[in-house]
């Protein structure tokens, strides 16, 4: 780790090492397992059509009290969020700048929180509103206005037309900082765009109110918040409940852009997969050269290209999903296609989760470990071992690829039903007549078969 | 559909699914790698090791891989072994394994390993900042 500190900007192309950082790249899911898993989900999404219950079951909560969180629990977890969000920033600009991995910044910023956050909020509920750093000095904020008496009410009202679209800008846009930014593994442009997105929030909390901006227009947020609507746990106030799996979902706030927000979800993480598959590298070439005619640059023309890639993957998978509602359409009751759209835009919310589970399984698995290493060294530098861990080393053998496999097939199986189950709850509460409601189902049945088969094919597809 | 035929289903589909999956499986091939004892019958024939796999070259022309990014296959358990020639001089990097040798400009250098942890690895000059391989060993 001593050695290359050169500092050579990591002009990594889209499809190279694990998200730029390093390590451990997945094999491509063996043909038994991917008839096998084609089958089961074609099998067990009959079965589920033929025996699924009569009456809607998760459209309400079914909630049950379990206990209250001490109010020291908050403020202290909003610290923690607070004081973790300063070193990572400070990691970012002071700390080593040639090795990604060795830096805090890019694996926490790609691992910990991107993807750890991800499942921990399905797991256990909504964390991340509790530790946000954003949330907490607007918290702080309002605190201290109202200490002093000061008005609380926004200075702007904020547009109901523009929906959630904020945070959807946001999301892509850290896809796209993923997928496609050549210096995506440069910790000091991570800290400053975390730096950037900070201010960014705090300013549309105070412009247009704190609930108000942070239900819309934090990208984070709510893509966390949605994920947590999986979970059996929820939280009110400071009151604990268990409610039923997934009956979270159907209460998912809709706005203008939700479906668009768990569209560019699942369509950045079907690129991710696909840019590593060998579709694309025989495509990405020529389209690279395509953009290097144009006059770009080497490295801005593979941007180009990836930028193009992750598009038209938001766009696919954004039109699969429209057809099966315009299939849906066709179905009595004259509902419209875009209230179609809405109803059912909950039931992409298991399937956004099982393709993020399917394609960072192993990064958090391996790259996760980095935090061994770097609670004792988050800088990078040599000689520094605040706790005594700094020669860690990652174990890349602690699971084995046909783990990973399985991991990676259940979770897209899982995802499969969740999404089947969710939609037949719906169509079950939206339409009046139980024929209807089975041949709505039918469509949203070609739909989840269609991305979990998509899933399944882009874990198949790896550099074969 | 009553509750207790739902519950049927379900239970249909899971032993379906366990029993299919058990099926298509590939036999234990990976559970035989143990070795035999020093106690086997003399007559066993001289130790023949399996052949050893053959020599992957990767060749790198102004930094870059020819051919594009090579792929080096292998088994878990065998042993990976590459050649990579390369005109510029540079740290070639092997990921996961964590393994550096320095090749000079005009020259050569060989990898040959134990393959221990399955998955895929990427090759790199390390100052160039330029994958030239993907290791794949299957477990």
């Amino acid at each position: 780790m001593a050695g290359s500190v050169a500092a050579v900007a990591l002009a990594l192309p889209a499809a190279a090492s694990a998200h730029g950082l390093g390590g451990k790249t997945d094999l491509a899911i063996p043909t038994w397992l991917f008839s096998w898993a084609a089958a089961i989900v074609l099998v067990a999404s009959f079965a589920a059509l033929a025996a699924l219950w009569p009456k809607p079951a998760l459209q309400e909560p079914h909630r049950r009290r379990l206990f209250a969180i001490p109010a020291v629990i908050d403020p202290l977890a909003a610290l923690l969020g607070v004081a973790l969000f300063a070193l990572v920033v400070y990691a970012g600009f002071a700390g080593n700048q040639g090795e990604p991995v060795a830096n805090l910044a890019t694996i926490f910023v790609y691992v910990h929180f991107w993807v750890g956050v991800a499942v921990l909020s399905v797991l256990l509920g909504d964390l991340f509103h509790s530790f946000s750093p954003w949330l907490a000095v607007g918290r702080a904020a309002r605190w201290v206005a109202q200490q002093r008496g000061l008005s609380r009410r926004p200075v702007l009202a904020y547009p109901e037309w523009l929906g959630c679209w904020p945070a959807v800008i946001g999301l892509a846009g850290f896809a796209w900082l993923e997928l496609a930014y050549t210096q995506k593994s440069d910790p000091s442009v991570v800290a400053a765009l975390a730096v950037g997105y900070a201010t960014a929030q705090l300013l549309g909390m105070a412009l247009f109110g704190m609930q108000t901006w942070s239900r819309r227009g934090d990208a984070f947020g709510l893509y966390f918040s949605l994920l947590s609507r999986l979970s059996v746990w929820e939280r009110e106030g400071r009151v604990v409940y268990l409610r039923r799996p997934l009956s979270g979902a159907p209460r998912m706030p809709l706005m203008a852009g939700s479906v668009a927000l768990l569209c560019v979800s699942i369509g950045s993480t079907s690129f991710d997969g696909f840019s590593n598959g060998s579709v694309w590298a025989g495509v990405s070439p020529d389209l690279s050269d395509a953009f290097s005619s144009l006059g770009a640059g080497s490295s801005t023309a593979h941007q180009w290209a990836a930028t193009v890639g992750l598009t038209v993957a938001v766009a696919l998978v954004a039109s699969f999903y429209w057809l099966g509602v315009r299939g849906m359409q066709t179905v009595g009751e004259s509902h419209r296609a875009d209230e179609l759209a809405g109803r059912f835009a909950h039931t992409l919310i298991p399937i956004a989760f099982a393709y993020a589970l399917a394609h960072y399984f192993s990064l958090l698995a391996f790259q996760g470990q980095a935090a061994g290493y770097l609670v004792s060294n988050p800088l990078g530098r040599a000689h520094t071992d605040l706790l005594g861990t700094a020669s860690f080393r990652i174990d890349y053998g602690f699971i084995s690829s046909n783990r990973i496999w399985y991991v990676q097939v259940a979770a897209l199986l899982c995802g499969h039903v969740a999404g089947l189950v969710l939609a037949h709850d719906r169509a079950l509460a939206l339409y009046h007549r139980a024929h209807d409601a089975a041949r709505s189902q039918y469509w949203m049945l070609v739909v989840m078969v269609g991305f979990t088969s998509l899933g399944l094919w882009l874990l198949s597809a790896v550099s074969t | 559909m009553s509750p207790a035929k739902r519950w049927a289903v379900l239970a249909v589909v899971i032993v379906a699914a366990v029993v299919a999956f058990v099926i298509v499986q590939p036999g234990g091939t990976s559970k035989k790698s143990k070795p035999t004892s020093p106690s086997a019958p003399t007559a066993a024939p001289p130790t023949a090791a399996p052949t050893p796999p053959p020599v992957t070259t990767v060749t790198v022309v102004r930094g870059k891989p020819a051919g594009g990014v090579t792929v080096i296959n292998a088994k878990k358990g065998r042993r990976v072994r590459f050649i990579v020639r390369s005109d510029v001089a540079d740290e070639i990097h092997v990921h996961g394994y964590d393994l550096m040798k320095d090749v000079a400009a005009g020259g050569s250098v060989n990898f040959d390993f134990p393959a221990k942890i399955d998955g895929g690895f990427d090759v790199e000059l390390e100052k160039h900042g330029e994958q030239i391989a993907t290791l794949k060993v299957q477990p």
